[in-house]
């Protein structure tokens, strides 16, 4: 653990005693060796479970996925602020990336903590860079807007939270994960359990996002900057979900009454918004809305706490991670070009960025799901917990699955086929840093249809 | 104009119709003037930045800005009406209670079956 958390923690010195001429590339190296380092924590070796093992962080196999996707997104949001920084005075640079950084550091400390109230600490100290980044860096007039909606929404689910996790420490004497995993359940009979069982879900649903409470995103990611829509979307709505599968196992039985209207919304939530990115004219908006679809998927099946859902939710969310980081990129590529995120002014670009449509199709390809990839397989596996659980949501998920189809693919023809506006000059030809960035993402999706072991928890 | 005919189901486009032709009003004809005159100033502003050789950027379309803003900020110009109610039950009401009855009672029965001892569980519960 240390051998990671040291090396991010120098890296903020580096950032700050680099040459100015050399800052991109020291950053970049530097973080690169960090999340090569980072997948050490793959080799599973130990009988107990959890691995790393120190007072107080610890990984185990539903951990260690999500680390070393927020390891390797480093360099990836370094790659990507390289250009809209450029015109930027060094030291705000260097403020930019140490506020990267730092959110690193709060991701790293919140995924493989094992005491509950660190976790609690880490998920929202990450707020406060990532407010940083989208209210400082974003580029249109409503990103303050965006900023408030994105902290208050958070704040106000996560003080139940805090309240129900200091009522678990004095009710169970401790909140480390290693142990209440094999406490003797909380007797919940009483509507203050219920109140229990809501507080701690509460803050974990509105960082999925759950379909009802999920306005924070939209606003959030389309104002943010490259690399702050690349963590949001990759990293950070996934501690939702690592923290509802976490706290899921101390909240036993009472949500096999409560979770039905989380599961509703959930999945009804997958159809509608799939609609609503049917609708769509601005593209970033278009890709926030399928991650709060996808992330409903991923939210039903922790609710159901079946093994093969958490697999599937696991799968679902690194998978989603990269596609939707990858997407976010493509789409600042087009935002860098024609300073426009509306789909219509950048239409036709296969004809002038082939190589880049071709890292269009498969990043669409990844949204829709499509076999043999890792997004497949994690949807596959949700939909058929689901189904065990109830038939009637394979109408649900069906229905998701052709919408999010649909969507996926009238993505990909708006801004790669048709004719070409003929009032576009001068859009600078790819950079090999943009083509590099592409394939870090999407080089690790394809790997991992070869090894999905290493994303699929404890499961099968 | 003298000799022309539609055809048998069409209608007559306006800019034949001879009303349109003979007999036109000083004031229609120099509200036509002034639209052609608005018009012809847009155009002459189109393609001074399309024809201009040291332009990098894309043109600003005034009325695209103000389709996508409007596109995107429906709220403030909500007002619940009768449409926008019943928009509002049949989407947003009525599919959540109904799922919820449907998952409920599927659930119970299930579970009803399984205390009963009727329900064929192949699959371990634990593995």
């Amino acid at each position: 653990m240390l051998k990671i958390l040291i090396p991010t923690v120098m890296l903020v010195v580096t950032t700050w005693n680099v040459r100015a001429k050399w800052l991109w590339p020291a950053t970049l190296t530097h973080s690169l060796l960090i999340s090569m380092l980072s997948l050490t924590w793959f080799a599973h070796t130990s009988e107990t479970g959890w691995k790393s093992l120190n007072s107080y962080m610890a990984t185990d196999l539903i951990s260690t996925p999500l680390l070393v996707l927020s390891c390797w997104l480093l360099p990836i949001m370094i790659l990507a602020s390289q250009n809209h920084l450029s015109q930027e005075p060094a030291n705000r640079q260097r403020t930019y990336i140490s506020l990267l950084i730092s959110l690193q550091i709060f991701l790293i400390l919140a995924f493989s903590s094992t005491e509950i109230v660190l976790f609690f600490l880490m998920f929202e100290a990450t707020l406060i860079p990532t407010l940083m980044i989208i209210t400082r860096w974003g580029s249109q007039a409503e990103r303050l807007n965006a900023g408030t909606y994105f902290l208050f929404y958070t704040l106000a689910g996560s003080l139940p939270l805090l309240v129900s996790i200091l009522y678990i420490q004095t009710c169970a004497g401790t909140t480390s994960l290693l142990i209440l995993h094999y406490a003797p359940a909380l007797p919940m009979t009483s509507f203050a359990d219920k109140l229990l069982w809501a507080g701690c879900l509460l803050a974990f649903l509105v960082k999925m996002p759950l379909y009802g409470i999920h306005l924070w995103l939209p606003k959030a990611h389309v104002e943010a900057p490259i690399a702050g829509s690349m963590v949001l979307a990759a990293v950070l709505l996934k501690l939702g979900g690592y923290g509802m599968m976490r706290i899921m196992v101390i909240l036993e039985p009472l949500t096999k009454e409560l979770c039905y209207p989380f599961i509703i919304l959930a999945l009804w939530g997958v159809i509608m918004t799939g609609s609503i990115c049917l609708r769509q004219t601005d593209l970033k908006s278009l890709i926030a809305y399928s991650s709060v679809g996808h992330m409903g998927l991923v939210a039903a099946a922790i609710l159901i706490q079946t093994p093969w859902s958490f697999t599937g939710a696991l799968i679902l969310m690194i998978a989603h991670g990269l596609t939707s980081s990858a997407l976010f990129c493509l789409a600042n590529t087009n935002y860098e070009r024609t300073h426009s995120r509306t789909m219509l002014l950048a239409r036709g670009l296969q004809a002038i960025f082939p190589l880049m449509a071709s890292w269009w199709f498969l990043a669409s390809l990844a949204n829709l799901a499509l076999p043999p990839l890792p997004n497949l397989m994690g949807e596959l596996m949700i939909v058929t917990s689901l189904f065990n659980w109830s038939w009637f949501t394979l109408l649900l998920t069906g229905a998701g699955t052709l919408i999010t189809a649909g969507y996926s693919l009238y993505m990909f023809l708006m801004t790669q086929r048709g004719p070409l506006p003929v009032h576009i000059l001068g859009l600078e030809p790819s950079h090999s840093r943009e083509h590099l960035l592409l394939t870090l993402h999407l080089l690790p999706l394809l790997l991992l249809i070869m090894k999905p072991e290493l994303i699929w928890g404890w499961a099968i | 104009m003298a000799d022309y005919k539609e055809a048998p189901l069409a209608t007559r486009p306006r800019t034949l119709d001879p009303n349109d032709y003979f007999n036109l009003s000083q004031e229609k004809r120099r509200a036509d003037e002034e639209r052609a005159a608005l018009r012809a100033n847009l155009k002459r502003q189109y393609l001074t930045q399309l024809n201009n050789p040291s332009r990098t950027e894309l043109i600003e379309d005034p009325a695209l800005t103000r389709w996508v803003y409007a596109r995107a900020n429906p709220f403030p110009h909500f007002r619940p009406t009768f449409k926008t109610s019943l928009l509002g039950i049949v989407f947003g009401v009525v599919p959540l209670v109904t799922l919820y009855y449907i998952f409920k009672t599927d659930r119970d029965r299930k579970e009803a079956q399984i205390k009963a001892g009727t329900r064929d569980r192949k699959f371990n519960l634990a593995y």
